[in-house]
């Protein structure tokens, strides 16, 4: 949990900072494709593995999966249909037949209608996703942040004795 | 201070796209899981096995040990005790040791393929070190329980309470109070309840006088002899020859056509009215028809309500036999409860039940549908190839000499191609249990799931076994052997046929009855028979099956009461009869002869009608073909003098040669 609140402290921290923008991005769209999987499943399992090996923001992919699992429970029944008109395919059957008698590939769950119809909608929105949270962090940043720091609110708690020293705190130890 | 002193602050070093720093908490992460599933795993899933296996038997079930083996894919389970939910300090069934592995090349697949389980060391009711706990029953459903549970609940439960009635009959308790001569028979005075037959009758009566009226009126409206008189008269005053002209003609048939449409219209009214009371009629005849059901219901009501004991051979095997049954089927149906629970839905094809349901739920989540994309020779999700039992008597106390297989257990019949076969013999030293056989398939390759049996015991052991126990007489088998076979179909586990032929020898009653006379007989009678056969078969779907029981001690025991009793049984049948032709026989009687005699009388009434007005019609209707004739000759002999005329002298002669010439 301690673990779970840092990440998420972080995220928030690198959203108003200047840095991190593709880590971010990417921990957001990584979170869409874990948010539309099923948690016990290969590729959910190489998600994860790949936001722990690779420098993207956890606690954003952690936040985004929370926020899409909800999404992927509403579009459900739009998975099932996609889903259900793909592994019915006639000419597709031959390689669904081999992918299910392929070592591994079954764990991903594929032949699932809903699992299917997720898939395919997290893939074909990854990308235009991953770009279109780059753009929303810039702007976010630019709009919200640089505003809300010229703000008599900010000036007046950015000035108290308790934010200098977390400041220095946080300049040589923090993350 | 110096200014040069102070440091410079630390530049913080650009961090690369690899999460170098998660490599000690990956690694943490690793050696969790590992020692996790090298010390915990085994004692979780025992727990959960113990667990799970409590709440689908209803009784406890102990794991002594689990051992897993990640890499070899191996699991062994040891000593594995059920416990008889009836019997706590008993065990239904212990299995010493059960070892199988899996396929590596299956799990990748995502697919669990066993390629050979050992189950050895079987012990069948065994005293256990401790009583095991057993599950209460569950409370019913009610608030939750959807409209389609509430009906099949209401018809399980009323097919049970047929079931109950049907075989709820202490025929035995039955003879020996009329023999003590206790029974009802002097109850026939005090009789004050109102008979279903006689509320039927009053019902009947009630009707028949108000359709009486209203025949009456209808019959009124038919028309009288007067008017179809007049129809004649009318019809007589018609001119229907020596016409001169043809205006003359068409006048009287146009007069003789009016005519015909009155009668039609009388005769309709007629044949209306006729049909109306037909159907009235006919529903009277109907209803006194079902006054007679309801007399002979009421009679065989009265006879079980004074215990009339019915001395036939099948009945007495029934009662006899049936309480001694009814354990083994109470069985049958508790575990064709666990399945039907339990088994997966796609299996077993029950999809209708949870439609009707997921109408109530608030938002269901939608469920997808899992495809088999099979091929031969692939694997389905789950299979079991082959199951060894094999268990040595004297290894423990309790375990007897099985020898078994079971072949291909799966979850896709179909992709294997072959039907789940289970075939099992041994003997029980221990328990006196011997030449045990059964073989049982299991066959869901193409819907509905058919599982047939065969079960045979060479010897097995009676003690201390209740046929009946009642206030009237308490029959047991104090010892006994028995031997049987069995044979039954289950379709789509539902419909269930079966056969049960078990043969009891050596006998050692326990016969009490408290009448001298029925004991004397009962003992005479038990005693003369030194191997008892009982013969059970059924059929029908479940819980509702209609089961025929036959023994060779029925035939004895009629010969055995028959002398005794069945002029007791006579005379009340009597008596019964007499009462119920005295409190509605005679009014029976009188309403059927006021029945019979209005509807001769209203018959009678409409035919006559008909006959008179049919005579009318036809007597028009040959006028009117007459007047036709008449005029059509007329009209013929006119053309044949005009003609002669033209023809001069010899018109007669001359004529005759053209009608000749032209073939007329």
């Amino acid at each position: 949990m301690t673990l779970l609140l840092k990440q998420l402290f972080a995220f928030f921290k690198l959203l108003n900072s200047d840095t991190g923008t593709n880590q971010l991005a990417l921990g957001l769209a990584f979170g869409l494709v874990l948010g539309f999987s099923p948690i016990l499943s290969l590729q959910a399992l190489l998600v994860i593995f790949c936001c722990f090996f690779f420098r993207i923001q956890l606690g954003a992919a952690f936040l985004s999966a929370f926020f899409f699992k909800f999404v992927a429970y509403v579009f459900d029944p739009v998975s099932d249909y996609i889903g259900r008109n793909v592994l019915e395919s006639q000419s597709l059957r031959p390689l669904f037949t081999t992918l299910y008698n392929a070592p591994l590939v079954p764990l991903t769950r594929f032949n699932d209608s809903i699992v299917m119809g997720s898939a395919i909608i997290s893939l074909a929105l990854v990308i235009p996703l991953f770009f279109a949270f780059k753009i929303a962090i810039f702007k976010y940043r630019e709009q919200v942040v640089a505003r809300y720091k010229q703000s008599k609110i900010w000036k007046a708690w950015a000035g108290t004795s308790f934010y200098k020293w977390y400041s220095k705190y946080n300049d040589l130890y923090g993350a | 201070m110096n200014q040069q002193n102070i440091p410079a602050p630390k530049k913080k070093k650009e961090k690369g796209p690899i999460r170098t720093e998660a490599v000690v908490p990956f690694l943490i992460v690793v050696l969790v899981t590992f020692l996790y599933f090298h010390f915990l795993f085994d004692t979780h899933l025992r727990k959960a096995i113990e667990f799970a296996g409590y709440q689908i038997m209803g009784a406890e079930v102990d794991v002594a040990r689990l051992e897993t083996s990640f890499f070899k894919g191996t699991i062994r389970i040891q000593g594995v005790e059920v416990t008889n939910s009836e019997k706590p300090s008993f065990n239904v069934v212990s299995i010493g040791d059960i070892r199988f592995g899996v396929l590596w090349d299956g799990l990748l697949r995502a697919r669990l393929i066993v390629q050979e389980m050992a189950v050895e060391q079987i012990e069948i009711g065994q005293p256990r070190k401790t009583p095991g706990r057993v599950k209460p029953p569950e409370p019913p459903k009610k608030p939750g329980e959807s409209a389609l549970e509430k009906e099949a609940n209401k018809l399980k439960d009323k097919a049970l309470d047929k079931v109950e009635k049907n075989y709820d009959q202490n025929v035995l308790g039955d003879v020996a109070a009329m023999l003590g001569g206790t029974s009802s028979q002097d109850q026939f005075d005090k009789i004050q309840a109102n008979l279903p037959s006689q509320a039927l009758l009053k019902s009947l009566e009630t009707e028949f006088q108000g359709k009486q009226k209203l025949w009456e009126e209808k019959l009124k409206s038919l028309p009288q002899a007067q008017e179809i008189q007049a129809i004649g008269d009318r019809l007589g005053k018609v001119k229907v020859r020596d016409f001169k002209t043809p205006q003359e003609v068409q006048q009287s048939l146009q007069q003789i056509d009016a005519i015909l449409k009155d009668a039609d219209s009388k005769v309709k009214l007629i044949q209306a009215t006729g049909g109306e009371l037909d159907s009235d009629i006919k529903k009277f005849d109907a209803g006194m028809k079902e006054l007679d059901a309801m007399v002979k219901k009421d009679i065989q009501d009265l006879e079980s309500r004074f215990r009339l004991p019915k001395l036939d051979a099948k009945s007495l095997s029934r009662s006899l036999f049936y309480p001694y049954l009814a354990p083994y089927l109470n069985k049958f149906n508790k575990y064709k409860g666990i399945v039907e629970k339990y088994a997966p839905p796609k299996l077993l094809k029950k999809k209708g039940s949870e439609e009707a349901d997921t109408q109530v739920q608030p938002h269901p989540r939608e469920k997808g549908i899992a495809y088999e994309f099979g091929r031969p020779n692939s694997y389905p999700l789950f299979w079991v190839k082959k199951i060894s039992v094999s268990s040595q008597a004297g290894s423990t106390p309790g375990a007897g000499n099985m020898k078994g297989l079971v072949t291909d257990v799966t979850s896709n019949q179909t992709l294997v191609g072959k039907p789940t076969v289970l075939t099992l013999e041994g003997d029980f030293p221990s328990d006196e249990v011997h030449g045990f056989k059964t073989q049982a398939t299991i066959d869901n390759r193409t819907p509905p799931l058919r599982a047939s049996y065969k079960f045979s015991v060479d010897s097995y052991p009676i003690q201390g076994r209740d046929l009946i126990q009642s206030n009237d007489a308490n029959i047991s088998f104090k010892k006994a052997t028995g031997s049987m076979n069995s044979t039954g179909q289950l379709i789509g586990l539902s419909n269930f046929s079966f056969e049960l032929n078990n043969q009891i020898r050596n006998i050692d009653y326990q016969i009490q009855a408290p009448n001298p006379t029925v004991d004397e007989i009962l003992k005479a009678v038990f005693t003369g028979v030194p191997v008892v056969t009982v013969d059970a078969s059924g059929q029908g779907d479940l819980p509702n099956l209609s089961m025929s029981i036959n023994s060779n001690l029925g035939p004895e025991l009629q010969r055995g009461f028959e002398k005794q009793i069945q002029k007791k049984i006579d005379e009340a049948r009597a008596k019964l009869q007499a009462f119920i032709n005295e409190k509605i026989g005679k009014e029976k009687a009188k309403f059927e002869g006021e029945v019979n005699k209005t509807k001769s009388q209203v018959e009678g009434q409409v035919k006559k009608a008909q006959d008179q007005i049919n005579s009318e019609k036809s007597k028009g209707e040959a006028k009117s073909n007459q007047a036709k004739k008449d005029a059509e000759n007329n009209a013929k002999k006119g053309v044949e003098d005009q003609v002669k005329k033209a023809l001069g002298p010899d018109g007669d002669k001359k004529l005759d040669d053209l009608k000749k010439r032209f073939g007329l």
